[in-house]
């Protein structure tokens, strides 16, 4: 693993038991992800591309072959180092958002810091920080229910950057957004990717985002079909 | 950590945890109430039975058994001298004891005839009502229960026959001179009480007694010849074993109160774990341990019991001393005897710290148990499963 790269997988297979027999997910997944990068994982329904995202997320294992995230080797980890791994360096934003309703905005935001043990004082300069990067100050008390699609979304990003982690993964970032929010939740996520070096993974068929990318690998039934690198993506500002 | 979220889910939570709080107090309630009562019932009848009946314990004739009435015949005789010293000195009261049989209204009623000293105060019976300047009748004092079952009133008259110390039987008119109010049954149900100094005469044992019941700051004496000493503890061990043989019921009542209390709590947990596995899910991928959920679930079922605690104290604690005060109206004809303990007629549940302390810790840990129950299924839960809302338990 060179010292940029953040995640090295080596023939990673994935299959899950469905009656008697196995279910086989992902297959010959050989892939090197490096600082930095906004890549996407893409490929219709059931290609794999969240099960992969989930891996490299260590909320799943693979069933066989090597995967290194962020110098921690995911197959020998245990569950409460690839929950520190997670807490520290990583961050997820999901299709549904997945905020506590019962949590306000600066909540929601300011829980990977109190999971990480961050101190009152600084959370608060951390949490309006992130807000105001994805741009919601004016919604920082409002609870979930409270805000639009676009909103949403944007605390999920809030909260996916507070800590400020190494590699963010987003499944499906833009699926219930619609045009409009989905070019400016790309535009933040490429502003941060530039300006905190922080390496993104997609996994989506949302052919909006395919436009920011600037690597896309295409999955076709748990397999890597192409792997492309985009030298000048149409939105990249 | 964990405390600050978990508070943070409970208030922000609202409704749904202030829902769950007051079913928790409502059983903390129920549970310190009818305990309570319970209690109460018992210290009441322990109270009223020392008041009207045994105060400070009593000296018997040797032969006399209250539980056998055949013994009657027999036991009487005049107290030995310290102990009739205790009467002179108003420090006791004499009771002659013995069978006979009433005819009110045509019926024949066996029934238990106590003499007692009308001036006596050593227990709390109206017996002052007995003095009477008419000397034709025998005056009668009944209880309302009594009254009720012979159909009599103040005023009327009945014929009394009775078994002299001769053995021979005897006997003369009774009227009713007063119809005592007791919520001791046992002074009541089957009982006459006449005057001594009458019952000396009619029954020829003058100067003689069953028992001598003495005042409650009376020391016991040594020189009392062949009769027996009975303190209050002996004279209450019925009572106590009545009360004993009810307690598999006071425990049978307190656990099926609180189980109703942990099957809420349990329900709750479930339904709180159904429904927030996305959130369970969410906080995995964010870095919290499995253990750490299950410790999180496991401290907000803890906090809902403390809250319920706070919940109890200010919204049933005025409901709690109001009854504890006021006590509550029981409406039932405690007369008739048929509960086998007495009763009051307005019963006053009393809260001990021990009752409070007791059902709070043992509620408490109930709760943290029920709680974490449920909760543990968190860690078997896959966190992919669980993002995706997939929880089973």
């Amino acid at each position: 693993m060179s010292k940029t790269s953040v995640v090295q997988i080596q023939n990673l297979l994935k299959q899950f038991p469905v009656g008697g027999d196995f279910f086989t997910a992902l297959k010959d997944i050989n892939l090197e992800l490096e600082k930095a990068e906004f890549t996407g994982l893409v490929g219709p329904s059931g290609s794999g591309k969240t099960t992969l995202l989930n891996i490299i997320g260590g909320l799943d294992s693979p069933t066989e072959g090597n995967v290194d995230v962020l110098g921690m080797n995911l197959g020998s980890a245990s569950h409460n180092e690839r929950a520190a791994l997670r807490r520290t360096q990583m961050g997820f934003i999901f299709q549904s958002y997945n905020l506590l309703p019962v949590y306000s905005v600066f909540e929601n935001v300011e829980l990977p810091l109190i999971l990480n043990k961050v101190e009152p004082q600084e959370r608060k300069q951390l949490v309006t920080q992130a807000v105001e990067w994805v741009g919601i100050s004016d919604k920082i008390d409002s609870r979930p229910a409270m805000l639009s699609g676009g909103e949403c979304q944007r605390t999920a990003i809030a909260r996916a950057i507070v800590h400020q982690p190494a590699l963010i993964l987003a499944d499906e970032p833009t699926a219930n957004l619609d045009a409009e929010n989905s070019h400016h939740i790309m535009k933040i996520m490429v502003r941060l990717n530039k300006e905190l070096s922080t390496s993104f993974i997609f996994a989506t068929h949302d052919e909006k985002i395919m436009d920011y990318l600037r690597r896309i690998i295409h999955l076709d039934d748990g397999q890597i079909a192409n792997d492309e690198q985009i030298d000048q993506p149409k939105f990249d500002e | 950590m964990l405390f600050k979220i978990a508070i943070k889910n409970l208030l922000g939570a609202r409704l749904r945890t202030w829902l769950n709080v007051f079913v928790t107090a409502i059983s903390f309630f129920m549970i310190i109430f009818v305990s309570a009562m319970y209690d109460g019932m018992r210290e009441h009848a322990m109270q009223v039975s020392i008041d009207t009946e045994i105060a400070g314990g009593a000296y018997w004739h040797p032969k006399y058994d209250p539980m056998n009435p055949m013994t009657f015949e027999d036991a009487h005789s005049v107290p030995p001298v310290a102990v009739q010293a205790l009467v002179d000195h108003e420090k006791a009261v004499p009771v002659l004891v013995s069978q006979a049989s009433i005819y009110p209204n045509g019926r024949i009623m066996p029934v238990i005839m106590k003499g007692i000293s009308p001036e006596q105060t050593i227990v709390n019976m109206p017996t002052q009502k007995l003095v009477t300047i008419d000397e034709t009748a025998i005056p009668v004092m009944i209880g309302t229960g009594m009254a009720k079952d012979a159909k009599l009133e103040v005023g009327d008259s009945f014929t009394i026959r009775w078994l002299d110390a001769d053995r021979t039987y005897d006997a003369d008119e009774g009227t009713v001179v007063h119809i005592m109010e007791t919520e001791n049954f046992k002074l009541d149900m089957g009982h006459i009480w006449i005057p001594l100094e009458k019952a000396q005469t009619m029954l020829a044992m003058e100067e003689e007694a069953t028992y001598v019941t003495f005042a409650k700051d009376v020391s016991p004496i040594d020189e009392n010849g062949d009769w027996i000493p009975r303190d209050v503890k002996y004279l209450i061990r019925d009572m106590e074993a009545l009360i004993e043989a009810d307690e598999p019921n006071a425990a049978i009542m307190y656990i099926i109160l609180l189980a109703l209390a942990a099957m809420g709590i349990f329900n709750a947990q479930v339904l709180s774990i159904f429904r927030r596995g996305k959130e369970i899910g969410t906080l995995m991928a964010l870095g919290m341990t499995r253990s750490r959920v299950v410790g999180l679930f496991t401290l907000e079922g803890g906090l809902n019991a403390f809250l319920a605690v706070i919940m109890t104290v200010v919204l049933f604690g005025p409901v709690l001393w109001y009854f504890g005060a006021y006590g509550i109206n029981m409406g039932i004809d405690y007369s008739e005897g048929q509960m086998g303990l007495i009763m009051a007629k307005r019963l006053i549940p009393v809260y001990s710290i021990g009752l409070v302390l007791t059902t709070t810790i043992i509620v408490s840990i109930i709760v943290l148990i029920v709680s974490y129950l449920p909760s543990r299924s968190i860690a078997k839960m896959r966190p992919t499963d669980a993002l995706r809302g997939k929880v089973t338990l």
